[in-house]
């Protein structure tokens, strides 16, 4: 015990320095920030209040951005996690190629979102628009000069970058179910889908927990895709939540206000990722 | 077994921290220039520099390499000099470093700035330029957009002109003489019997990707909010100093900028969808369309040509500009204005400012960087005594045509309110496309809008 007390400043002392200089100032700063004028040129902006919150709430297009940045999160959250846990299922049969797609289908996650998206811009606007014409399928044409195909452009994209990586989350659990248990279920005879219904799932809640939470976060997050990918076209229809802050600080200059949003959405994020954090916890189940 | 697997992940730990640091590093070793070459014959310019550094933040990323070749030459005039030149490109990612920069305290000595809202916003930052040698030589109206109570802040990179740039073999083939075209009514007919050839599969033989006569990028809200409604708005503001002052706008020729946005769209591939324009972007109109001799004409600027030149050097050589007529209004001419300005941070120490002053004095003045302006950067050039160097390009020469001739509009759109071309009008030119809304409420929520920014 005293040995703990000794190594404990010198463990988390480093960690706790870099994580205050970078996360903690940074955010206290920025709070204030959101109180006053700041243009990003002078560092000695006015005082206004809270009259940058009362803006943020009153600007339209940042209710918009919420909004389409939710509908997306919950439409991704489970496309991302349905795929991701599928994949799971699949390369952890014993199959000699499994090692190979797991790798296969982990990779997009090594590709920085910038890069996908403008991969993906030529797919949905070239690719899709060539085999639209070849077939004569004229739904698979014009994609993201709408809401509707930015929107699902977006949900493929995201799917197809981040269900590799809830793969591993979930093959890592799969993987720690004991056998034992599999094979007693299998005696008292459970088919297939009886396995997967009550002893699968319910072993695997936890890594659930994880890959819901990353996967909401992160939807809620995401910049890179949306700013490679479409931009917010068309009509800024398709902005999400962190472009329109990026748009506001860089586009507009406003910095102070930008800021505003920025702590609005922060809470937000916090509040919901909590909140499915407390829920998905209350599901799970101890071996 | 175990053993070497140990190994490998030691090895890709190592990998990863080891190009980290690198990445962080290589920043520094960038912008690290060659030491100057001292020069013990060199003529100099005159007045010997004191020991000084020169930082510069730039944004034109066609010209960096060049720039660093005119800073070595500088230096080498100018042994007491050091140049360093960093390069950040694009409009909104300039504007972050920038105020990045100046954050982190590295305050660079000459950087750019847009237009009347910049210079009000960086205010505190700016050297009076004044005196500087440039000023008298300065082309009419190049200088007003930096110009705040008769002192003059900023030293223009070029001019630049857009208009409808179109391929005069396509026209020559179909029969149809350019001269004739003068006005929004002899346009539109020229446009319409083009677009009857093009349909009826005359010029299929010649041009077989042709099929249309237009592009039209509504994704790129800077050609339509920006560029497409400065050529109505220019008639309605004498200058970007007098939009920036305006607290509304009227849309006077409101129904001449519907005509030239509606020919544009409705003789493009997407007539009958519309909503489609919404995903036409620059690369499509430019490299995948005039380029590739898909469509006969484009609206865009003399900027294009590097590009273009890239891709088929025989259809660089025939592109030309067309006037942007709003009927009823000076229609024969074309906007031409300056994207970016250069400017002294006022805040650097004095050696450095005067080393800086004297750098963009020999780069615009001076024969030597008078070569680079115009043979190497492209640049068409905004101050007289050029007379002897013409622009090498097609398009280039086409504005130089215009300017020579009075046939000018000025570029009101830098004086807008900051984000409305692009953000508030261009956004409603694509809802337009979509359907969403109709032209009259375009223009009342545009309107509304700029009333709103100011």
């Amino acid at each position: 015990m005293n040995n703990y007390k000794k190594w404990f400043p010198i463990f988390v002392g480093p960690i706790l320095l870099a994580f205050l200089m970078v996360v903690i100032i940074p955010m206290i700063v920025g709070i204030y920030f959101s109180f006053t004028d700041w243009n990003g040129i002078t560092n000695t902006p006015n005082w206004v209040g809270i009259e940058n919150y009362i803006k943020a709430f009153s600007d339209e297009k940042f209710g918009d951005a919420f909004k389409f940045t939710a509908s997306f999160a919950v439409v991704s959250v489970f496309t991302i996690n349905i795929i991701g846990f599928g994949l799971a299922l699949l390369v952890t049969k014993k199959m000699k190629i499994s090692n190979f797609l797991r790798s296969i289908f982990f990779m997009p996650n090594l590709i920085g979102g910038i890069i996908l998206g403008f991969v993906w811009q030529f797919i949905f606007t070239k690719g899709f628009a060539s085999l639209g014409s070849i077939f004569g399928w004229s739904f698979l044409e014009g994609w993201l000069s709408t809401t509707a195909t930015g929107f699902w452009g977006l949900v493929i994209l995201m799917s197809w970058q981040m269900s590799g990586y809830m793969m591993i989350i979930y093959i890592a659990a799969i993987q720690s179910i004991p056998d034992s248990l599999i094979e007693a279920s299998q005696i008292d005879g459970a088919n297939g889908l009886q396995k997967l219904r009550h002893i699968i799932l319910p072993l695997v809640a936890p890594a659930f927990t994880v890959g819901i939470f990353l996967s909401l976060s992160n939807s809620f997050k995401l910049f890179d895709q949306n700013l490679a990918l479409t931009g917010g076209g068309p009509y800024d229809s398709t902005q999400m939540l962190a472009l329109n802050i990026y748009k506001t600080a860089f586009t507009m200059n406003k910095l102070g206000l930008a800021q505003a949003k920025a702590v609005v959405f922060l809470l937000a994020v916090a509040v919901i990722t909590v909140t499915q954090l407390y829920y998905s916890k209350k599901r799970e189940v101890e071996m | 077994m175990k053993r070497s697997k140990k190994v490998l992940a030691l090895a890709v730990i190592f990998l990863l921290v080891s190009t980290m640091f690198l990445g962080a590093c290589s920043n520094d070793t960038a912008d690290d220039t060659k030491e100057p070459q001292t020069d013990e014959n060199s003529e100099g310019t005159g007045d010997e520099l004191a020991e000084a550094e020169v930082d510069i933040f730039q944004f034109k990323v066609e010209i960096a390499e060049k720039l660093q070749e005119a800073a070595r030459e500088f230096e080498a005039e100018n042994p007491n000099v050091k140049v360093n030149i960093e390069t950040v490109g694009g409009g909104d990612d300039y504007g972050a470093a920038l105020r990045a920069k100046f954050q982190s305290g590295q305050e660079p000595d000459i950087y750019n700035v847009g237009g009347p809202q910049d210079v009000e916003d960086w205010m505190s930052k700016l050297e009076d330029l004044s005196d500087e040698p440039w000023v008298d030589q300065a082309l009419d109206g190049v200088l007003s957009g930096v110009t705040v109570e008769d002192k003059v802040y900023a030293l223009p990179f070029a001019i630049e002109g857009y208009g409808f740039i179109y391929n005069k073999a396509i026209f020559e083939d179909a029969g149809i003489d350019v001269a004739d075209i003068k006005d929004y009514s002899s346009l539109e007919s020229a446009v319409k019997e083009l677009d009857s050839k093009i349909k009826a599969g005359d010029l299929e033989d010649d041009y077989p990707l042709l099929e249309a006569v237009f592009s039209y990028p509504a994704k790129e809200t800077w050609v339509t909010g920006l560029h497409t409604s400065n050529v109505a708005l220019s008639q309605e503001f004498d200058s970007s100093l007098d939009s920036f002052d305006a607290d509304k706008v009227a849309f006077e020729h409101g129904d001449g900028l519907k005509a030239l946005i509606d020919l544009q769209a409705d003789y493009s591939p997407y007539a009958d969808s519309k909503a489609k324009l919404n995903a036409v972007d620059y690369a499509t109109q430019v490299d995948e369309g005039i380029a590739l001799e898909r469509v006969a004409i484009i609206q865009q600027g003399n900027w294009i040509y590097g590009g273009v030149n890239d891709i088929d050097e025989n259809v660089a050589q025939k592109l030309d500009i067309l006037p942007m007529p709003i009927a009823g209004a000076k229609e024969d001419s074309i906007p031409v204005g300056v994207p970016m300005y250069w400017t002294v941070n006022k805040n650097s120490e004095d050696a450095d400012k005067a080393a800086s002053k004297a750098f963009l004095n020999w780069l615009y003045t001076s024969e030597k960087g008078k070569e680079y302006v115009v043979n190497e950067f492209f640049f068409i050039p905004p101050l007289k005594g050029y007379d002897n160097l013409e622009p090498k390009d097609s398009l280039g020469q086409a504005v130089k045509r215009y300017a020579e001739a009075g046939k000018t509009t000025p570029w009101v759109f830098m004086g807008y309110p900051t984000g409305w071309g692009m953000d508030a009008l261009g956004v409603e030119i694509q809802k337009y496309f979509a359907g969403e809304v109709t032209w009259e409420e375009l223009i009342s929520n545009s309107q509304a809008k700029w009333e709103e920014m100011r």
